[in-house]
């Protein structure tokens, strides 16, 4: 009986391996298609591993298109938009979770709702407003957006984290002579720090990795990498090698950073899930 | 009153505009931004041919073979990983770090996978003897299977997703409670089916509404692999909202579809809520 389970166990481990490694599998074949000579990547039938190893394709990136400006675009406007987001975001979802009024269901409900709205269908309106503002094309309209689209986001993580702080903690304070923005900077907020980490890690990846806004609101000054990423699908087939590279180079730090913080992740992604 | 700066910039980039949407769709505007009241013709037009039932329909087969696929997949995984051993959080990790790949990109990977000449996925097929030539499905150029490739791109990249959230809530889970089964002489399915899965029912729900959602609203995935083609076979509605706008510049109607749009995964979001969180559990 003992000895069935333990093989049982042995079996599942493998299987799990062997997922894990079938899974990552796309993943593992694009970083050997960066490495590959341009040609090899298109070549009839196709090959696994880089028969010889070549940078070739990275140079052919840097030739095509932009990198560094691109970049820095998606950088600054991911991190910008994401302080912004997470500064009145939380401050907001902290007024309503603490008011406690009625009203303060109706806006909880509210802020559900506008997380779900698609963001397919909310850049319609955006890209008039932002035309006829005249930030078309600037990095302002994208962290302008981006800040809007993903606070209610912010809220809703933070007001999971907020419940779990008694209100006892803030009256404390206000007895100590706090006033409420005293209470929110020295009191709350340092207690929320994981709240406000896995917040901040997932607005930055959501902004980072956003392609339809920036696909819109951008043509020239303000591209950031997705978009000139995609621009190798209209071009023809035969820049795929380039285009493995960018794809490596811009998910490399993602993988990184998400490996590293998981646990503020996985926090974030089951956010008032769990608890059912 | 904190609530106002973020209430404020919400108002004016997030709902500001939706009310403005909501005002559009009842307009035709024409290329130079002049507008005809028109009523509802627009939204008429959506629910006529040429509408978008074609993309409704698409958009439904999409939610339905990705979210059920991963669905499944997500349950096998996490019971697989479940178990404890030497080096399974190394193995967790690895197996999660396609979560916070861009769909952009998930879709570029897929793409290139999945090209007829020199894919590696029809090479692998024909490999092992699934098929016998590697240019007998053209994944992409294919109506019958461009809309199905998307959704194995959907289902590679966001599995973990679902694994993840399955897994939080197994390992939520009292172990007294299976122990005694186990006790009681319940074999490994029947621990699985009548103890795990049924007391896991919330957090599977929720990461299923979750799910359903991004499914109907994914743009990147679909946009990088087909671009909605060939011949609208893997049109969903975000895509065609997008093309209505962007191509045929035709706002109000893209602005009536976006509405629809809106409404419908409001509603869900609310009768789900209903049915399952209760926001007034502290009133």
């Amino acid at each position: 009986m003992k000895n069935s389970r333990q093989t049982g166990k042995k079996i599942g481990i493998t299987v799990s391996v062997v997922l894990t490694i079938c899974w990552l599998f796309p993943y593992i074949y694009v970083i050997c298609c960066s490495f590959k000579p341009g040609a090899d990547v298109i070549a009839v039938p196709p090959s696994f591993f880089p028969k010889t190893f070549s940078v070739e394709n990275f140079t052919g990136l840097v030739e095509r298109m932009d990198v560094a400006a691109y970049l820095s675009n998606s950088l600054i406007t991911a991190v910008t938009s994401t302080v912004i987001a997470l500064l009145l975001g939380s401050l907001a979802a902290y007024a309503i979770q603490r008011s406690g009024a009625k009203l303060s269901i109706f806006l909880v409900v509210l802020v559900l709702c506008l997380k779900m709205i698609p963001t397919s269908s909310i850049v319609v309106p955006i890209y008039e407003l932002i035309c006829r503002i005249g930030l078309y094309d600037t990095r302002i309209a994208l962290i302008i957006v981006y800040a809007a689209i993903n606070m209610p986001f912010v809220m809703w993580t933070m007001l999971s984290f907020y419940e779990g702080i008694p209100s006892t903690l803030d009256e404390a304070a206000y007895v100590d002579g706090a006033s409420s923005l005293q209470t929110f900077a020295k009191v709350i907020l340092p207690i929320c720090k994981p709240g406000l980490a896995t917040a901040f890690i997932f607005t930055l990846f959501l902004a980072w990795n956003d392609f339809l806004v920036s696909l819109l609101l951008t043509s020239v000054n303000a591209k950031t990498f997705t978009v000139g990423l995609a621009g190798f699908l209209s071009a023809y087939n035969l820049d795929l090698g380039p285009m493995c590279a960018g794809a490596f180079l811009f998910s490399f730090p993602v993988m990184v950073i998400s490996i590293a913080a998981q646990r503020y992740i996985v926090q974030g992604m089951t956010a008032g899930a769990v608890k059912g | 009153m904190f609530f106002l700066p973020g209430a404020l910039f919400m108002g004016a980039f997030l709902i500001y505009p939706i009310i403005t949407m909501v005002i559009d769709s009842f307009y035709k505007i024409g290329l130079t931004g002049d507008r005809t009241f028109i009523g509802l013709s627009n939204y008429i037009k959506a629910f006529t041919a040429g509408g978008f039932m074609k993309q409704l329909k698409n958009t439904l087969v999409y939610i339905a073979v990705a979210v059920g696929f991963e669905t499944i997949f997500g349950i096998l995984f996490a019971l697989l990983f479940e178990l404890n051993y030497k080096g399974s959080k190394v193995v967790r990790s690895l197996m999660m770090s396609p979560l916070m790949i861009a769909p952009l990109v998930a879709g570029l990977i897929w793409k290139l996978m999945m090209s007829s000449s020199f894919g590696i996925v029809n090479e692998l097929l024909a490999r092992v003897g699934i098929l016998s030539n590697s240019s007998d499905i053209l994944w992409l150029a294919d109506t019958r299977w461009s809309l199905l490739a998307c959704c194995i791109a959907d289902i590679w990249l966001t599995t973990p997703f679902m694994m993840l959230m399955i897994l939080a809530g197994l390992q939520g889970l009292d172990d007294s409670m299976v122990e005694a089964a186990r006790i009681d002489g319940a074999g490994l399915l029947q621990q699985i089916f009548y103890i795990k899965l049924p007391m896991i029912k919330p957090v599977l729900l929720t990461a299923l509404s979750v799910r359903i959602i991004d499914a109907a609203r994914t743009f990147d995935i679909i946009w990088a692999m087909t671009e909605g083609g060939p011949n609208s076979s893997s049109e969903t509605i975000s895509i065609i909202i997008y093309k209505t706008l962007t191509r045929y510049n035709n706002t109000g109607y893209a602005s009536a579809m976006a509405v629809l749009f809106i409404i419908v995964l409001v509603a869900f979001t609310l009768v789900f809520m209903q049915s399952l969180w209760n926001p007034k559990k502290k009133a």
